[in-house]
């Protein structure tokens, strides 16, 4: 019975080349340094990316991607079909876990020196790669078609929008008519579900390719230079001499990490579920306060922080830049040193690089820019700001609200933090001072004065006189007794700014 | 991959590739030229498919009744809601597009699109502090739709408008961005 | 070798149960409650309040910058058909906004219902007050309605009735109040209630609410315990409020020159 099965394993071999086959790719000798944990990366993110396959083919059984219906396929799969909700969160997490394992493999590529001659190749389809990916997990948030998806459209289309001259048309192609519509989902299905998995599968063949053919880099060691006379000698030297097949004495590590992947999205699929879809995709709602997913947050901080006059250059410019930087990469520095310890530049770079990233992303998780809409009916005034007030420092406080200050301008911790918190604000400015920047506001601050009639503006300032700290005093104007100062009210005061400045 | 095909298949055709040259030779151009002919043949009704959209100009604009005057009192911004003229049947809630609908007096109206003019975040109306916030990066406009303050880089874009039959009409149906009018 | 065989099993039922999706519900399955809702469908009272008035009338209804709703001599004091109309329309001319979708506001007609039914429900004591004679809610007993002519102006719709008189009122004030807003009402450990800026934000009707229920949670008492053992009279109360709203008009003149400087200000700010 077994040589049976044998015997017809062997044939079947000698038609299709199984055991050769194998031998070229697996089997093919490898550095023994390389079976580092370190190495582990790459062989994690195309795990993520079968993972992906898999659970994007299951998805696609069931969701439609129309723009009328897609919506309520994704509520289908999170609440009627089986296990579908787990579906769509193993989709979500493995694109998390695909995105996050694929920048370790970046930084550790390029911190062993792994895109030096021979090898640049291998980087730039890595870098074409990353791009894909990115690509996917913006696409496959437009998939989730909900609100989110809805204005991350949008403000796609005002980025693309700002093109000189080709703008418009950009935004036509990139929507696929006049407005985010029918046409857009399924343009973005396309790409989704077509040409960026059909170009990654097509490059990740390259990328792999390349790493058979050039061979896996050899763990950098400080003082072993890359010089492009010797290198790929001294390489096969190394083969020769210390060589080990992949398979199986170098990849036990890699299949630890993949199968730790695997649990890690599973784990995270079954403890937080799957995202949204947060509310229909229909525009006229407008009740919404659109975020981007979690690897775009620094994008969105960046945005948000921007000054005005370089918005639409960076813009345009910055993402080509960035690209042309990661592609250039290994054409800056192609030979010499590998290992990181003989490179600080690399290393304080891949730092400035990611604590920058880092503090936008953190930004973006509470997004301090954006004013909350809904605080002024729904953020209390500290109570501790309201007992022993007077009753036009009250009236104050709810002008505060009433006239959506506190969106902007927290309070005892609620409220938006768009604009500075006013707990302390009657030490930092005296009541002129307060009532000229309520009145006239500033760069960032509308100005109120159209919108509050005197009462309301007294009752206001009167009211933030009142926040301060109970041991410190109140701003007071140097110019002026705090008698007098205390007897103008700020309306005569208002008509005097006004005469001062005529 | 790096396989190694047998031998005994790739020893075989240099032999007849030398004896039938001239013919083979003319076959081979024969291919080119008519491969390159198709492809162009392929490719024209493929890019014009996919590239037509690129064309800016088109039936997308018309005029929509908004409803009757009366139901915008004077001195107040409304929320309307109209569906996209150009349209498919299949997209559903998007192409309910809403606009802000400012009554000055009279038949003197303004009419906002949703989108700010930073990001295309949809702009909300504060009635109390006569404002339109943006909920995205905090840009803030006035009553009139000029710029108050935040990112943006304009005032809020501004629909045409008409008043027939006692009917309020809005000339929309595109996606308003900075070089794009409403 | 054994611990293994366990290992497999424990990890063959999981399996299972989760592939035939009963009994186990994992903590990431999504619930029904975090389904998306339009804010136009949300209804409950909760919901409603936490995220429509808890920022000026205090979480939980007590303790905010405005009025506590989260007492039951108000909610006994005031009708159905006022709240509907201050919630729906707001109170133009004070900080009351219009919550009705019909102006421009954010809830719908069901959802107002379901806001004073759900104050009702959860915040009135109606036993507690039984056999109090509650002075009416408004002067002439009607429920106020703002017609939009005043939003520009202060709300006036409550006049003070024909038979008040600001000079009993003054009186009144002196018995009443005047040991916490002080002997001319303009301090005291209170705070000043002429102050003719405050004035211009509250309606004739919010100084008869606050005369009348006080403000329990901080400390401002009912009509029936400025002095205790001695309520105000419904006479009293209409002529105290008469007394204050009377310093409202000698704040016009000076708001007036106000609002030019207002408007330079803001024509320079341009």
């Amino acid at each position: 019975m077994i040589e049976r099965l044998t015997r017809i394993a062997l044939w079947i071999d000698e038609r299709v080349y199984i055991s050769k086959l194998f031998a070229a790719t697996a089997g093919h000798s490898v550095p023994r340094t390389s079976g580092s944990w370190f190495y582990v990366f790459g062989s994690g993110t195309l795990v993520c990316f079968m993972i992906q396959i898999v659970t994007g083919i299951c998805l696609a059984l069931v969701y439609v991607p129309s723009a009328s219906e897609a919506y309520s396929s994704l509520e289908y799969l999170n609440y009627q079909q089986q296990l579908g909700w787990f579906l769509r969160a193993m989709h979500n997490w493995g694109s998390n876990f695909m995105v996050a394992i694929m920048l370790a493999h970046l930084i550790q590529v390029f911190l062993f020196g792994a895109f030096k001659y021979p090898r640049e190749m291998t980087w730039i389809s890595g870098v074409v790669l990353l791009l894909c990916t990115l690509g996917m997990a913006f696409t496959g948030q437009v998939l989730r078609f909900d609100q989110d998806a809805y204005w991350g459209l949008g403000i796609g289309a005002a980025m693309a929008g700002r093109v000189p001259l080709m703008g418009p048309a950009i935004v036509h192609m990139m929507l696929g008519g006049p407005i985010i519509a029918g046409e857009t989902l399924s343009r973005f299905f396309t790409l989704h579900v077509f040409v960026i998995p059909g170009t990654i599968i097509a490059i990740v063949s390259l990328h792999l390719r390349l790493v058979l053919t050039k061979g896996i880099n050899d763990y950098p060691v400080p003082g072993k230079l890359v010089n492009k006379e010797t290198y790929i000698e001294e390489y096969e030297e190394e083969l020769k001499k210390d060589g080990v097949p992949f398979f199986p004495k170098a990849i036990s590590k890699d299949m630890i990490f993949s199968g730790l992947v695997l649990l890690g999205i599973v784990g995270c699929a079954a403890y937080f579920g799957p995202a949204g879809p947060r509310g229909v995709p229909d525009p006229s709602l407008i009740n919404t306060a659109p975020k981007p997913d979690f690897f775009f947050l620094w994008l969105y901080g960046v945005l948000s922080l921007m000054p005005d006059y370089l918005e639409t250059v960076l813009m345009l410019t910055a993402p080509f830049i960035v690209i042309g930087i990661l592609f250039a990469v290994p054409f800056i520095s192609n030979t010499g040193e590998k290992s990181p310890r003989r490179r600080p530049l690399a290393v304080l770079s891949v730092l400035f690089i990611f604590i920058v990233l880092g503090v936008f992303n953190y930004l973006g998780t509470f997004a301090p820019w954006s004013p909350h809409m809904e605080a002024w009916t729904s953020a209390a005034t500290p109570v501790n700001y309201l007992e022993g007030r007077s009753p036009l420092e009250r009236q104050g406080a709810l002008v505060f609200h009433n006239k959506q200050c506190v969106n902007c301008h927290s309070l005892g911790g609620a409220g938006g933090l768009r604009g500075p918190t006013l707990d302390n604000v009657a030490t930092r400015l005296t009541g002129d001072q307060l009532v000229r920047q309520v009145i006239q506001g500033s760069g960032n601050m509308p100005a109120y004065g159209k919108n509050l009639n005197p009462s309301e503006v007294t009752a206001l300032v009167a009211f933030m006189r009142t926040l301060h700290s109970p041991t410190e005093s109140p701003a007071r104007d140097s110019t002026r007794s705090e008698q007098a100062a205390a007897e103008k009210t700020p309306a005569k005061a208002l008509a005097q700014t006004g005469e001062m400045q005529e | 991959m790096a396989v190694t095909e047998p031998e005994t298949l790739k020893k075989e055709q240099p032999k007849t590739l030398h004896i039938e040259m001239p013919r083979r030779a003319f076959l081979l151009k024969l291919g080119f030229i008519l491969n390159g002919i198709a492809a162009m043949f392929v490719s024209v009704p493929v890019l014009g498919y996919v590239l037509s959209s690129f064309r800016t100009e088109g039936p997308f604009k018309s005029w929509i009744a908004l409803g009757p005057v009366e139901s915008f009192p004077e001195n107040q911004t409304r929320l309307a809601k109209y569906r996209n003229p150009y349209t498919r049947p299949w997209d559903g809630p998007t192409a309910n597009i809403p606009c802000w609908v400012r009554r000055v007096q009279g038949e003197k109206f303004q009419i906002f699109a949703i989108n700010c003019t930073h990001l295309g975040c949809p702009v909300r109306w504060f009635q109390e502090s006569h404002l339109f916030m943006c909920p995205c990066h905090g840009g803030a406009f006035y009553e009139d739709g000029s710029h108050a303050s935040g990112p943006p880089p304009r005032g809020l874009y501004e629909y045409k408008y008409k008043i027939e039959n006692g009917q309020l009409w809005v000339y929309g149906g595109q996606l308003p961005t900075l070089n794009q009018s409403a | 070798m054994k611990r293994f065989k366990i290992g497999f099993f424990v990890a063959g039922v999981l399996m299972i149960s989760f592939l035939t999706g009963c009994t186990t519900r994992l903590p990431g399955q999504p619930t029904e409650a975090e389904r998306w809702r339009a804010p136009t469908d949300v209804t409950d009272f909760s919901q409603l309040y936490a995220q429509n008035c808890a920022g000026c009338h205090g979480v939980g209804g007590r303790l905010g910058a405005a009025l506590p709703l989260n007492d039951p001599l108000y909610l006994s004091f005031v009708t159905d058909e006022a709240l509907r109309t201050a919630i729906s329309k707001g109170r133009p001319g004070t900080n009351m906004p219009a919550f009705s979708q019909q102006v421009g506001g954010s809830l719908t007609d069901q959802q107002i219902e379901l806001v004073i039914t759900g104050m009702r429900r959860q915040w009135s004591r109606p036993d507690e007050l039984k056999g109090v004679e509650l002075p009416s809610y408004s002067v002439n007993g009607i429920a106020t309605s703002n017609s939009p002519k005043s939003a520009t102006v202060n709300d006036y719709s409550v006049n003070p009735s024909q038979t008040s008189d600001a000079q009993r009122g003054a009186v009144a004030y002196q018995t009443y109040c005047a040991g916490c807003h002080g002997v001319n009402g303009a301090g005291g450990t209170a705070g000043s209630i002429v102050d003719p800026y405050f004035l211009n934000l509250v309606s004739n009707q919010g100084l008869r609410t606050t005369v009348v229920v006080g403000r329990s949670d901080l400390g401002k008492p009912d009509w029936r315990s400025n002095v205790p053992g001695h309520p105000m009279s419904s006479q009293e109360i209409d002529d105290v409020v008469a007394w204050v709203a009377m310093h409202r008009q000698t704040a016009e003149a000076t708001s007036v020159t106000a609002t030019e400087g207002t408007r330079a200000v803001s024509l320079q700010a341009k």
